[in-house]
């Protein structure tokens, strides 16, 4: 290609896939927004969200669908982008914020602040969990990177693993010694698009917004990486700085969309995956179609969840992983997974 | 200079080195020990003398429940356990030549957690289907990682690397089931799947001591090929064609033993990672006997599942929790280590 | 230690299990049913542990405290005029492990809720078939026997959710341990308080009402019909809301069905910890009236948000004192 020095394989279908994506989130939006214990009109939600008169319609479009909407999109993008930033710098096709100790960094802080007494409901609180994915990914960086080659992917994931099982050991400590905790944290721990309310989202678009531009200035640098350790530092790359970029932005991306959510995994695993089916591994295109295609998967999820077992709820951390699930399953088949 | 003991008896003759002789035999001690005199130590109050007298026959309806049909498969499941995961452990750890290849890692035990997390949730906690869920998990969890782990050969790297992002899947898989069952099934198996040995009785025995009933002497007798294969896949095919089918073997009997052990107990972490390194400190050897390796697995899995019932008493915890709090530190300062001698990449 | 165990096995196996003894069915024992199981005794039972709020409860009403050998897992505080001699008598708050309840030597064991009878689950002590091996007898709260011994919440019969149920298995219970005066007049005095309210609120109208549950994220969680808060409602001329909703106890609704259903008096449901009263449901009240999702329904336009214990929507002898409690709530006039 033209201008790209990094250039990996794009397919022909790669022009199609974003706008193909893009019209896929559309769609999941007004789904999202129409569907529910009651489908709404296209004039209800216009009222709804110009002409706010609060009858009960109107509160359901502003207070129920609106923030759900927007906060699955926010928490789609966000886990999209996340999943494949940690599987470029990994080079792991299995990799998501999961295996970098993220998600295990986050759970042990939410039991710490669960197991305080005297504090309320969550909001407010949701911050801690960034921290503690934050700090958990620090330490599979310092204990990944130590050596003289720096944070090689085996060393990474490795790293990751044992952080997690130490983290997990003892979130499991504390949960498995008192029942009350271990009822919340069992709802806590399945991603859940219920709890999002408008100000946390709020104040997760300008983390989202810094994951997503560090993201963007990684692309050329993660498609030299992808090719070796030693083809990038021939490129003039520096692999540990790029995964250490990477890991920000994985930490960023994957604690904002935590903070709204809670942990919903497989979207950051799966999407990627389909990316790449798409339109090749050109992180250029990679990028984007990872966050558009989860942000879709995300709502999608929601929306079934909504309706399936009415007027019970299933929520996103289920029901994303069974339309996930065999998604995933059926592109392992049809692609050689090992590549990258 | 290592003292070693030559035993000669008619045809059959074998090298038995000293220090490891004793290490073992200390272990397998300690073990024994440590796990009757746990019969003693619980919420009920059992003195040794009572204990007997149950034993004999003179105990009381109670007693009787607690010391034989509880505490005492406790223990014994403990040690088998122990052996098991030690044993194959040390295994995996010399077919891969990687200190860091183990089931737990690689994912096997978290394909048994999970298909024993499945049964639960279906049928039930007490229920045979249980280990028929565990071995399925694990086969399911390892063909996996071994089938997209190939490339033109096996890297213990790469191994780990497969497996472990297999384990996050199944780990995935298994916490998903946990939030649709009804809370006391989720509390059974959130503390399975961590590894317990909270209310195993004889039934939970029976798996692993099959395994180690059939597999390990499987093992055991594989030492000649397993020396071959840790000299690497090249000089190993040179020197025995056929290691190819050997190692298959091996692999399976580790393999087995590690899922039954899942089945028997849900999958106890880093007893498999822990133990080998252990005895490899000790004796100061790069390929630690395969009985000794064991022995030091059941003596690791006794003393940490006594903490763990007896130090939040009156609660417990499941004696998997305890041994990753202390094997996942060990886990890490293995990988530091192994980074700064440049060992790993 | 594998050969030891097995010459343990061994001698054990010689001498066999010790024979439990049999409840002797002769002069002056008492054979009651319960959950289609026979418990028999040979005489009253002197060792009575009580797990869970209705059993502690219904112990003390019988007038048998002096015979409890420990109570466990309270949800609020125990309705008067039995708190004194509730603080006489050994608490833990957990449920106990089997051992420690075994420790204590209990010839009687009564639970409010099914679940410590169950298979699977880290709050079992055993099945009743088990404990009655070993000498214990046992007895589940009538209204929420599962259908087979080892079966929990999943197997209730919601037929048997009732106040008629709580009345035979009063009297039943009071035959059993030796307390039948007593349990006779129990039963009149919860029949009189009931009749009091009911009287109280014949010919008003019905409101509709849901009991929630405050879960920490934000989402809440109600009771169905087949939770005995259904019954307490109804004693105190009211109905459930989500009363149509039978598959288990408490059912997660999304906020919509709460907007839609809107129900005219919304009532918490505050638990678990012995000292607690109605007062500490003031928090889950303002979480409810602060949800902007919530704000324009009908018990929040009104003011009509209660705080509720979840002991009080327990089946056993403080259901009358419940529903004269939410009449004079949802019948103000």
């Amino acid at each position: 290609m033209r201008g790209n020095r990094f250039a990996l394989r794009s397919r022909a279908t790669a022009p199609w896939a974003i706008p193909g994506a893009a019209a896929l989130v559309v769609l999941a939006v007004v789904l999202s927004m129409k569907v529910g214990a009651r489908p709404l009109s296209w004039a209800e939600l216009s009222d709804g969200l110009l002409r706010f008169s609060g009858d009960r319609s109107d509160i359901v479009v502003r207070h129920v669908r609106l923030p759900r909407t927007v906060a699955g999109l926010v928490a789609g993008v966000c886990l999209g982008l996340s999943g494949a930033v940690a599987q470029g710098i990994t080079r792991n096709p299995l990799a998501g914020p999961d295996t970098l100790g993220v998600n295990a960094g986050a759970a042990a802080a939410m039991i710490a602040v669960f197991a305080m007494p005297g504090l309320g409901a969550l909001t407010g609180y949701v911050w801690f969990g960034f921290l503690g994915g934050a700090l958990a990914a620090l330490a599979v960086y310092a204990i990944g990177g130590s050596g003289r080659d720096g944070a090689t992917p085996v060393k990474l994931a490795l790293a990751g693993a044992a952080v997690s099982a130490l983290l997990t050991a003892m979130t499991s400590a504390f949960i498995l010694l008192d029942r009350d905790l271990f009822a919340r944290y069992r709802y806590w721990i399945i991603g859940s698009l219920a709890r999002a309310d408008l100000i946390t989202v709020g104040q997760a678009v300008p983390f989202a917004v810094a994951g997503m531009l560090i993201a963007v200035l990684l692309v050329r640098r993660l498609d030299a990486v992808a090719l070796g350790e030693d083809t990038a530092r021939g490129l003039g790359v520096r692999p540990g700085v790029t995964r250490g970029g990477g890991l920000v932005a994985v930490v960023v991306l994957a604690g904002t969309a935590t903070a709204i959510a809670g942990p919903v995994a497989f979207v950051g695993l799966v999407a990627p995956h389909a990316a790449r089916a798409l339109a090749g591994t050109a992180h250029r295109w990679v990028l984007p179609l990872s966050a558009l295609l989860s942000a879709a998967l995300v709502l999608l999820a929601d929306v079934a969840g909504r309706v399936v077992i009415a007027p019970e709820e299933v929520q996103i951390g289920v029901t994303a992983a069974v339309l996930g699930g065999p998604a995933f399953l059926y592109l392992v088949r049809t692609r050689k997974v090992a590549e990258l | 200079m290592k003292r070693r003991l030559v035993l000669r008896h008619g045809p059959l003759s074998a090298r038995l080195d000293v220090r490891g002789l004793v290490l073992g035999a200390v272990v397998w001690l300690a073990a024994a020990a440590l796990g009757f005199a746990a019969i003693t130590i619980g919420q009920y109050p059992l003195p040794l003398r009572t204990v007997f007298d149950t034993l004999a026959g003179n105990g009381s309806v109670i007693t009787y429940e607690i010391v034989v049909n509880e505490r005492l498969p406790r223990a014994l499941s403990g040690v088998l356990v122990g052996a098991a995961f030690g044993a194959a452990g040390a295994v995996l750890q010399r077919l891969a030549r990687n200190p860091l290849v183990s089931p737990d890692v690689i994912g096997i035990n978290a394909g048994a957690s999970a298909g024993a997390v499945v049964m639960i949730v279906v049928v039930g906690a007490a229920s045979a289907w249980v280990t028929a869920g565990a071995l399925a998990g694990a086969t399911v969890a390892a063909a996996g990682v071994y089938t997209i782990a190939w490339r033109r050969g096996f890297s213990g790297y790469r191994l780990v690397l497969v497996g472990i992002g297999v384990a996050a899947m199944f780990g995935s898989a298994a916490t998903f089931l946990l939030s649709r069952a009804d809370i006391n099934a989720a509390y059974s198996a959130a503390e399975w799947m961590v590894g317990s040995l909270s209310g195993r009785s004889w039934p939970d025995v029976v798996p692993v001591a099959a395994g180690l009933g059939l597999l390990l002497p499987i093992v055991l007798a594989s030492t000649r090929q397993l020396r071959v294969l840790e000299l690497g896949d090249d000089l190993a095919h040179v020197l025995s064609p056929r290691i190819g089918r050997h190692r298959a073997a091996i692999l399976a009997a580790a393999v087995g033993l590690s899922a039954l052990a899942t089945a028997s107990a849900g999958p106890v972490g880093f007893v498999a990672l822990v133990a080998p390194q252990i005895v490899r400190r000790i004796l100061a050897e790069r390929t630690p006997s395969l009985l000794t390796a064991a022995g030091t697995g059941a003596l690791l899995v006794v003393t940490a599942d006594l903490v763990a019932r007896t130090a939040f008493a009156p609660r417990e915890l499941p004696v998997g929790v305890l041994t990753a709090l202390v094997g996942a530190p060990v886990l890490i300062g293995l990988l530091i280590r192994a980074n700064r001698i440049g060992t790993s990449g | 230690m594998v050969l030891l165990s097995v010459v343990a096995v061994g001698l054990s196996g010689c001498g066999g299990p010790p024979a439990a003894n049999p409840a002797a069915s002769g002069e002056g024992s008492v054979t009651e049913t319960n959950c289609g199981i026979e418990v028999t005794v040979a005489e009253p039972p002197e060792r009575i542990y009580a797990l869970y709020q209705p059993a502690v409860e219904t112990i003390h009403a019988l007038g048998l405290s002096d015979r409890l050998v420990g109570t466990a897992f309270l949800d609020a505080q125990v309705v008067e005029p039995y708190g004194q001699a509730q603080a006489r008598v050994p608490y833990v708050p957990d449920l106990p492990q089997r051992e420690a309840l075994l420790a204590a030597n209990p010839d009687f064991v009564l639970a409010g809720y099914n679940n410590v009878f169950a298979t699977s689950g880290n709050e079992a002590i055993g099945t009743r078939a088990e404990l009655a091996e070993l000498g214990v007898r046992t007895w589940i709260n009538a209204p929420l026997c599962p259908s087979e011994d080892g079966l929990s919440d999943e197997a209730i019969d919601p037929a048997q959710v009732s106040m008629d149920t709580v009345y035979r298995d009063l009297n039943s219970l009071g035959r059993l341990l030796g307390a039948r005066e007593r349990a006779d007049e129990l039963v009149s005095e919860l029949r009189a308080q009931v009749a009091a309210v009911q009287q109280r609120v014949a010919g008003k109208p019905k409101p509709k009402v849901a009991i929630l549950l405050n879960d920490d994220d934000g989402s809440y969680r109600v009771a169905s019909g087949i939770d005995f808060g259904s019954r307490v409602l109804e004693m105190a001329g009211a109905e459930n809301a989500f009363g149509d909703l039978t598959g288990k106890r408490h059912v997660a609704v999304s906020k919509e069905e709460l907007i839609t259903r809107d129900p005219d008096v919304i009532l918490t449901s505050t638990c678990c910890d012995a000292s607690f009263t109605v007062a500490d449901g003031e928090p889950d009240v303002r979480q409810i009236m602060s949800d902007p999702a919530l704000s324009a329904s009908t018990a929040v336009r009104r003011n009509q948000v209660y705080p509720f214990l979840f002991a009080d929507r327990a089946a056993g002898v403080r259901a009358p004192r419940a529903a004269a409690r939410v009449a004079d709530l949802v019948h103000p006039e």
